[in-house]
């Protein structure tokens, strides 16, 4: 088959050419797919391991064991100490910066596996894919993050290949999906995306996390701890821009926003932000459904 | 047009799918571009959300947060008495910090408010951090600035369209935190505790007085937005964890309003469910 990506399995192509279908979906959503003319014709799936681990010189992504030397692109904002020289160990500087190479290596392990269970999709002749699935977990303390996407591929009965030749994606299956549809909402695809912002505090910064006011009596020690402030807010909108820069003029439907802190020093940190969601696109004029009509359950 | 029930008519979902993906076949006029397109919405109502809000006539705009960190001087926490004012006015500062930026992102984006809020509000030793998050709505292709002011309200979609279409609206966010400590027993009242069951009036107090407190400020909250109640109101109370003599008690709510000239009933229609729950069987029901 001529879009049988090189790198599937050969007894991956023999199972799904074997006829009985496999599916991800609950028994009402195998239902509800039925009833919007979708048929299952296979559990697909992606993986990419990715070697992970605090980037070091010679890697494609790395910073080159400096903090400040890294080939970092994108959001950047300094501080500068209002004490003036103090002492060698005295943090004269700080620094927000966006770690791009961290969001580069998450985003190839995350296009790998999504690519890979497309290209499963595409071998059983798929128009779409639902109920997808991803996750991203360490192997072991092996320093590796492993990447996996699935989901249910499916056949829209007299349905056929999206323009770009690319089976459509959703997070959505069942009774949701078919919402989504009567509301007049195409799927597109699943949009995901991931910011990676660092926290190199200054005096002040430290001073305040470990609530203090420092031996310089210049901080008020009840204020606003705005580089960390700053960053919770960079991260987050870092996250919202990469993914509407994939959405064109389709919209993000059930977005999670998902941030982590990792603490690594007094007022030093390292924040991720994963936003994911569903691109989809209208296919018909806004025309709201009826009111719902409110019911109360006697059980 | 309704069937014989009452009900809308049922919907072809086979034939909705087909015409969805026949559009999805046909070339786009426009393909993703780089920076972020202006007319991209991004919304993390559920799809049940979204299609209650479109059903009242409002739509989501953006995905809006804020992010405020409050610090805590050092010592706070160390014994004392009353309540621990640093900790109460840097949980206070810390929500209305984040507010503020979902005000302005709600505004920039040409939000009428701000529904389905997330909060996330933690407290540790030397700081508050609190993160907002929700979806900035308006009414359907309403464009320009409305001379209501801008409403935060971490209410779902359902139950915000369940809000207007009752005659009231979300003015906003209150919020109330009170941190008090446990005042010191006696040595001696200590030792004869010990060997009883017996009520810690000290801790009691120092519960009482924290809620007071907190529910005042968010009662006062609610005055201030020219709100008639809150609803909704979460509190979470009890000792903090780096300090086990001291104890917190936070709220917050949506405040509301009667928009309309009165109440309008929802006459929720009653139904009875025909299907059973299934009855699986319990394994801890072996242990007797």
């Amino acid at each position: 088959m001529s879009d049988v990506p090189a790198d599937l399995p050969e007894a991956a192509e023999r199972r799904f050419t074997e006829g009985a279908f496999t599916s991800g979906l609950t028994v009402p959503d195998f239902a509800a797919c039925l009833q919007m003319g979708l048929e299952p014709v296979g559990y697909v799936q992606g993986f990419c391991v990715m070697q992970w681990q605090w980037y070091g010189m010679g890697s494609p992504f790395g910073a080159f064991g400096s903090p400040y030397a890294g080939r970092s692109r994108g959001y950047a904002e300094s501080w500068q100490c209002p004490h003036g020289f103090v002492s060698a160990e005295h943090r004269g500087w700080g620094q927000n910066y966006e770690q791009s190479w961290i969001e580069d290596a998450w985003r190839q392990g995350f296009d790998g596996a999504y690519g890979r269970m497309l290209g499963e999709a595409s071998t059983v002749g798929a128009h779409g894919v639902v109920g997808v699935v991803d996750a991203s977990q360490p192997l072991g303390d092996l320093g590796v993050l492993e990447f996996r996407v699935q989901g249910t591929a499916v056949k829209v009965r007299g349905g056929s290949l999206p323009a770009d030749g690319r089976p459509w994606t959703s997070y959505l299956a069942g009774q949701r999906l078919a919402k989504s549809i009567e509301a007049g909402f195409a799927p597109v695809s699943i949009a995901a995306s991931v910011a990676s912002v660092r926290v190199w505090a200054y005096c002040v910064t430290e001073y305040l996390t470990e609530g203090s006011s420092g031996s310089w009596g210049y901080q008020v020690p009840a204020a606003e701890i705005e580089q960390t402030s700053k960053a919770h807010m960079a991260v987050r909108r870092i996250a919202r821009e990469q993914v509407r820069a994939q959405l064109g003029s389709d919209s993000l439907h059930g977005a999670s926003m998902m941030t982590t802190e990792r603490e690594l020093g007094q007022g030093d940190a390292e924040l991720q932000c994963i936003l994911r969601g569903n691109r989809v696109r209208r296919y018909k004029a806004f025309d709201p459904l009826p009111a719902p009509r409110p019911t109360v359950r006697l059980l | 047009m309704s069937t014989v029930g009452g009900g809308p008519p049922p919907v072809d979902l086979s034939a909705e799918m087909a015409e969805a993906a026949a559009f999805l076949s046909k070339p786009t006029p426009s393909a993703p571009s780089s920076p972020a397109s202006r007319s991209a919405r991004t919304s993390d109502l559920s799809i049940d959300e979204e299609i209650a809000l479109h059903s009242i006539g409002w739509e989501p705009l953006q995905l809006v947060c804020g992010a405020t960190i409050f610090s805590i001087p050092m010592g706070v926490w160390n014994w004392g008495q009353g309540e621990i004012g640093y900790a109460s006015n840097a949980y206070a500062q810390a929500f209305a910090g984040a507010s503020d930026q979902l005000h302005r992102e709600c505004t920039k984006v040409g939000g009428r408010g701000v529904v389905g809020v997330h909060v996330e509000a933690e407290v540790q030793r030397h700081h508050v951090d609190v993160v907002l998050v929700g979806t900035a709505v308006r009414p359907v292709d309403s464009s320009g600035l409305s001379a209501d002011p801008i409403f935060v309200s971490d209410l779902s979609g359902r139950d915000f369209s369940l809000l207007l279409a009752s005659g009231w609206a979300p003015l906003g966010l209150a919020v109330g935190a009170s941190f008090v400590y446990a005042p010191r027993r006696s040595a001696g009242m200590a030792m004869k505790q010990k060997s009883q069951n017996v009520e810690l009036t000290n801790f009691t107090e120092a519960m009482y007085s924290a809620r007071e407190s907190a529910m005042e400020r968010m009662q006062q909250s609610a005055l201030s937005m020219s709100g008639t109640g809150v609803v909704e109101v979460k509190v979470t109370e009890g000792p903090m964890e780096f300090a086990r003599h001291a104890v917190s008690f936070t709220a917050y709510g949506t405040v509301v309003r009667l928009a309309a000239d009165r109440h309008r009933s929802l006459s929720p229609q009653m139904v009875l469910p025909l299907d059973d729950p299934v009855q699986e069987f319990d394994i801890t029901s072996l242990r007797g």
